[in-house]
C-alpha cells in the first residue's frame, strides 16, 4: 500500500473512527487497531468494538492499493501532531512507515486478514430514512437524556425507535423517566428497534457539519447511518422495549404553562439545596394565590423557596429530583413549556407550549 | 454431544491465530447438531458475521475431525445480557408498565437455555481434596444464581455480583463479601463462579477456601512441589472463601497478598468472603486489608421475614414437599440465627413428615407444644449482667468499674450505653432492673436505649462492634 494524504483530512478522519477502537475491552487485542484500506483513490478507515463499527472515506492520492490495520490511538495521536503537510503512508508486510516532511515513523501492525468482518444490512429486507441533520440530532438530544446505563435492564440502556400510527417515534426510559418524540411522519413501514444509547452518542459525536442529511437504515438486528463520508454500523439490543404509551397520562388534572427559563432558575437554585436530600425539590402551585413554588429544604444548609405568579385552577404539590428535571427543561426547546401534574404520586408530565411532538414524564419522589 | 464442543474449539484454536481464537470463539456456544447442521451461537450480530463468513470451513471441519459430523453450519446470535431484569427497590417510584406489585424478593433466572457446557477443568490438582460433585476447579454446580433468594438484605452484593459476572475484573475488584455464619456467602460467590463458566467456558475459575490455600501453600514449601504458583496465579477468577481463617497464618498472608497483587494487575478477579470486614480481622496485614477494602467491600445481613418465606417455599421445592403458607410463616418466624439453621430445622420437619407420613401442617401442630425441639438452641439468659458488663469493658479496653462508675467520657459512656443495650436486648431485663445495676434511674436507661437503638441504624460500625459482642456473649 502507498497512499499520499492530506495531514488535516487524515487527523480528522482518524479522530473520528478512533474513539470507537480506543474504547475497546480489554479481551479482543485486534480491535484496539484501525483497518486502513486504500483504493480507487480513497483510503478507508475502519474502526470496531463488534458492538459498533465506524467507516470513514477519505480522498487520498493512492499510488499502491492495498490493507493493513495498526493501533488506532498511537496512529491518530502521532498524525494530529504533524504539520499540515501531505503525509506519505507506506507498507511492508505488517510494518506502516508514515511520513510527514522532517517526521517519520514505523508503526508494527496486523495484517488486515485478522481485522473482523463487519456485518453489511441487508438494504433488501431493511427499513430506510434520509433526515435533515439538525432535526436529528435535536430529537436524538431530547430523548436520549432519559435512557438508563443500568446493564442489568438491557432494553432500557437504549432509545427504541418504534413506529406507531404512520409515524416513527424514538423513546427512552430509565424507569424514573420517559422521554418521547415523535421524529419522522408518514412511515408506512414497521420499525420496532433499540438501539444502543451509547452507539447514538457515537453517531451525534460523528454527525458532521458538512453533511446536510443523514440517512438511516435499519433491519432485525442492524441500524446504519451514513452520514456524509462516515458510517456508523451497530448491532440493536436483542431485548423487548415496555409498552410506554399505556405510562404517558392522557390527560392531567392541573395544566399549567410556566416560563422555561424562570422555572429553569427556579430548579437550580433548589437543587443547590436539594444536594442534601439526594436531589429532592418540591414543586407546589396554589389556587389562592395563583401561585407555583419549587422549594428545597438542607435540614443543615437551610431552606429555599422560589415562587412565579401563574394561574392555577387547583391546588398540587409534589416531590421531583432536581435533576431530572433539569434534564427535561434542557431538553424541551420552546420558550413556554406545558406542565402537568395530578397528584403526588403521578407522574408530572412536561411538554412544550406550542409544538407538541415531544412528551416528557417524570415519576415523583416518595415525600 | 455438546460435550465435544470444547474439543471442537480446541481443534479450530490449532487452526487460526491465538488473536482471532481469543477475539471470536471464546464467547461461542453451542446449541445442537441436527440433520447435518451444527448450530451455535454468537453473543453479537458482529461475532456471528466473523464465524459465518471467515471461519465456517474450519469450523465444520474441526466438528467433523472431532467426531461430530456435519456438513453445514448455522451462527445464530444470542445476546449474553441478562435479559429478565430483577426488581430492586429504589426511593422512587418505579415506572411499571405491567403494574407488577412491588415484589421484594426475585430468584435472578440467568436467560441462557443453552445446554450447559462442563467447564474445560485443566487446572492440576496437586493437593487439592476432591470433594462429592465438585470439579476440578473447587465449585459445587448445586450453588446457582437461580436457586439463590433476594431480597433487601442482600440486593446490593448481588448486583454486585451480577456485575462481576459480566466483565469479570473490571468494575468491582476486589469483590469482599462479609457477613455472618449461614447468610449464603458461600452460595453466591460459588454461584458467581458457576455463572462466569457457563458463560465463558475458555475461562479459568478457581474456587478455594483459605484453609485450602494455607494447605497446599504448606505442602509446596515443605514438598518443594512446583505448581504452586501456576495453580492460583494463572487463572481468570480467584475465589477465596472463609477468608477470615488466614487469622495467624503470616507466610500464607504474604503469599496470598502477593497472589492477588499478581491477578490485580493483570485485571484478573478476584473474589473474597469473610464473616467480617478485612480491616477488622485481627493480625491482618494493613496493607492486605486495604487492598481487600479496595475494590468493593459488600455486607450480606440476616434475611427478614419475607425473604425467609421465600427461602423456606425455595427449599420446600427442591426436597420436592408441599408445605401451606401458614406452616412457612411460622418456621420463619421461629428465631433462626442463620439460614443454616433455617435448613436443620426444615429438614427435621420435611423427615419427621416423611417418617410419619404426615403434610408438613399436621407435624407441625402435633410437635406445635415441642417448640423447643423444633426451634434451634435458645440463645438467653445464661450469662449473668457482672459478666456481661466485663465483657463489654474488656471488648472496648476499658474496666467493669469504668461502666458501674459515674464518668461521662464519651467512649466509657458509649460503652455503659451498649452494655445496656445488650441487657436488654439478649438477657431481657427491664430498664428498672439494669437501672439498679448501675444505680441509675430508669429514665437514664430508656435514653440510653433510644440512643444506641438509634444510631445502630445509621452507624455502621457500631452495628458491627455490637453483633461481635453478642457473638462473644455466647462464645
Amino acid at each position: 500500500m502507498e497512499v499520499e494524504i492530506l495531514q488535516d483530512k487524515l487527523a480528522k478522519a482518524l479522530n473520528a473512527v478512533s474513539r470507537v477502537a480506543a474504547s475497546t475491552k480489554a479481551g479482543l487485542p485486534i480491535l484496539v487497531n484501525v483497518l486502513l484500506r486504500a483504493d480507487d483513490n480513497q483510503l478507508t478507515l475502519t474502526a470496531t468494538n463488534m458492538e459498533l463499527a465506524t467507516v470513514e472515506h477519505v480522498d487520498a492520492k493512492v499510488a499502491k492499493t492495498g490493507t493493513i490495520t495498526v493501533p488506532a490511538k498511537l496512529l491518530a495521536e502521532f498524525v494530529s501532531n504533524l504539520p499540515k503537510e501531505p503525509v506519505t503512508i507506506k507498507t511492508t508486510g505488517d510494518k506502516m512507515t508514515i511520513s510527514a516532511g522532517k517526521y517519520k515513523s514505523t508503526i508494527n501492525g496486523i495484517l488486515a486478514d485478522d481485522f473482523p468482518e463487519l456485518p453489511k444490512i441487508d438494504v433488501e429486507k431493511a427499513v430506510g430514512f434520509k433526515i435533515n441533520v439538525d432535526i436529528f440530532k435535536e430529537a436524538l438530544n431530547e430523548v436520549i437524556i432519559a435512557a438508563s446505563n443500568d446493564t442489568t435492564r438491557p432494553a432500557l440502556t437504549g432509545v427504541y425507535f418504534n413506529t406507531f400510527e404512520q409515524a416513527l417515534y424514538i423513546a427512552a426510559t430509565d424507569g424514573y423517566r420517559l422521554a418521547d418524540k415523535r421524529f419522522v411522519e408518514d412511515v408506512q413501514s414497521e420499525i420496532k428497534a433499540i438501539v444502543p444509547a451509547s452507539t447514538l452518542q457515537e453517531v451525534l459525536r460523528l454527525v458532521s457539519d458538512s453533511a446536510q442529511e443523514v440517512e438511516v437504515q435499519i433491519s432485525d438486528s442492524l441500524i446504519c447511518f451514513k452520514m456524509g463520508d462516515v458510517e456508523v454500523t451497530s448491532k440493536l439490543i436483542d431485548a423487548s422495549f415496555p409498552d410506554y404509551r399505556l405510562l404517558i397520562p392522557k390527560n392531567t388534572v392541573l395544566n399549567l404553562e410556566l416560563d422555561k427559563a424562570e422555572l429553569q432558575r427556579m430548579t437550580k437554585v433548589a437543587a443547590l439545596f436539594a444536594r442534601a436530600s439526594g436531589g429532592s425539590i418540591v414543586c407546589e402551585a396554589l389556587a389562592d394565590s395563583n401561585t407555583f413554588s419549587v422549594s428545597a429544604v438542607a435540614s443543615e444548609l437551610g431552606e429555599n423557596t422560589a415562587t412565579m405568579e401563574v394561574e392555577v385552577s387547583e391546588d398540587e404539590k409534589v416531590a421531583l429530583n432536581s435533576r431530572y428535571l433539569l434534564d427535561a427543561l434542557g431538553a424541551a426547546k420552546d420558550n413556554k413549556i406545558l406542565f402537568g401534574i395530578s397528584s403526588k404520586l403521578e407522574p408530572v408530565v412536561i411538554r412544550n407550549a406550542q409544538t407538541n411532538d415531544y412528551t416528557h414524564i417524570i415519576m415523583p419522589l416518595k415525600s | 454431544m455438546s460435550d465435544k464442543w470444547p474439543a471442537i474449539l480446541n481443534a479450530v484454536k490449532a487452526e487460526v491465530s491465538e488473536m482471532a481464537f481469543e477475539s471470536y470463539f471464546t464467547n461461542l456456544k453451542y446449541v445442537s447438531c441436527e440433520n447435518d447442521t451444527l448450530t451455535i451461537s454468537a453473543p453479537s450480530v458482529f461475532l456471528q458475521t466473523q464465524i459465518d463468513k471467515k471461519y465456517r470451513g474450519i469450523v465444520i471441519d474441526a466438528a467433523n475431525s472431532c467426531g461430530l459430523p456435519c456438513s453445514d453450519l448455522n451462527v445464530i446470535v444470542k445476546s449474553t445480557e441478562s435479559q429478565k431484569s430483577t426488581v430492586i427497590k429504589r426511593g422512587a417510584y418505579e415506572i411499571r408498565p405491567d403494574n407488577a406489585p412491588q415484589t421484594i424478593s426475585t430468584s435472578y433466572t440467568p436467560p441462557s437455555t443453552a445446554p450447559r457446557m462442563a467447564p474445560s477443568g485443566n487446572i492440576t490438582t496437586y493437593a487439592g481434596v476432591k470433594r462429592f460433585t465438585t470439579t476440578d476447579n473447587g465449585l459445587n454446580k448445586k450453588y446457582r444464581l437461580d436457586n439463590y433468594i433476594v431480597g433487601s438484605n442482600n440486593d446490593v452484593a448481588v448486583n454486585a455480583a451480577l456485575s462481576v459476572i459480566e466483565n469479570p475484573g473490571t468494575r468491582y475488584n476486589p469483590l469482599f463479601i462479609y457477613g455472618g455464619p449461614g447468610l449464603g456467602k458461600t452460595h453466591l460467590i460459588q454461584a458467581i463462579g458457576n455463572e462466569i463458566l457457563e458463560r465463558n467456558p475458555q475461562m479459568k475459575v478457581l474456587y478455594v477456601t483459605i484453609e485450602q490455600f494455607y494447605h497446599d501453600f504448606v505442602e509446596a514449601m515443605r514438598k518443594k512441589i512446583e505448581g504452586f504458583t501456576e495453580k492460583y496465579r494463572n487463572v481468570d477468577v480467584l475465589i477465596v472463601d472463609d477468608f477470615q481463617g488466614i487469622v495467624g497464618k503470616e507466610k500464607s498472608q504474604d503469599e496470598f497478598f502477593h497472589t492477588f497483587n499478581e491477578l490485580d494487575q493483570h485485571n484478573k478477579q478476584v473474589i473474597v468472603s469473610s464473616d467480617r470486614r478485612a480491616d477488622q480481622i485481627a493480625t491482618v496485614d494493613e496493607r492486605l486489608a486495604s487492598r481487600l477494602m479496595q475494590g468493593i467491600p459488600i455486607d450480606i445481613q440476616m434475611p427478614d421475614f419475607e425473604v425467609r418465606c421465600a427461602i423456606i417455599k425455595m427449599k420446600a421445592d427442591i426436597a420436592h414437599q408441599d408445605i401451606d403458607d401458614a406452616s412457612v410463616e411460622y418456621i420463619a418466624g421461629l428465631g433462626c440465627r442463620n439460614i443454616r439453621e433455617l435448613e436443620g430445622v426444615l429438614n427435621q420437619v420435611f423427615l419427621r413428615a416423611d417418617l410419619r407420613n404426615k403434610t408438613v401442617a399436621e407435624v407441625i401442630k402435633e410437635d406445635f407444644a415441642d417448640t423447643t425441639q423444633l426451634a434451634p438452641a435458645q440463645r438467653q439468659a445464661s450469662i449473668q449482667p457482672k459478666k456481661l458488663v466485663e465483657k463489654v469493658a474488656k471488648y472496648y479496653g476499658l474496666t467493669s468499674d469504668d461502666l458501674f462508675g459515674t464518668c461521662r467520657v464519651k467512649n466509657i459512656n458509649t460503652a455503659r450505653q451498649i452494655s445496656w443495650y445488650l441487657m436488654s436486648e439478649e438477657l431481657k431485663m427491664s430498664t428498672v432492673k439494669i437501672g439498679s445495676e448501675f444505680s441509675k434511674d430508669h429514665t437514664t436507661i430508656m435514653s440510653g436505649l433510644k440512643k444506641i437503638r438509634g444510631s445502630i441504624k445509621t452507624d455502621f460500625s457500631l452495628r458491627e462492634q455490637i453483633s461481635e459482642l453478642r457473638e462473644q456473649l455466647y462464645a
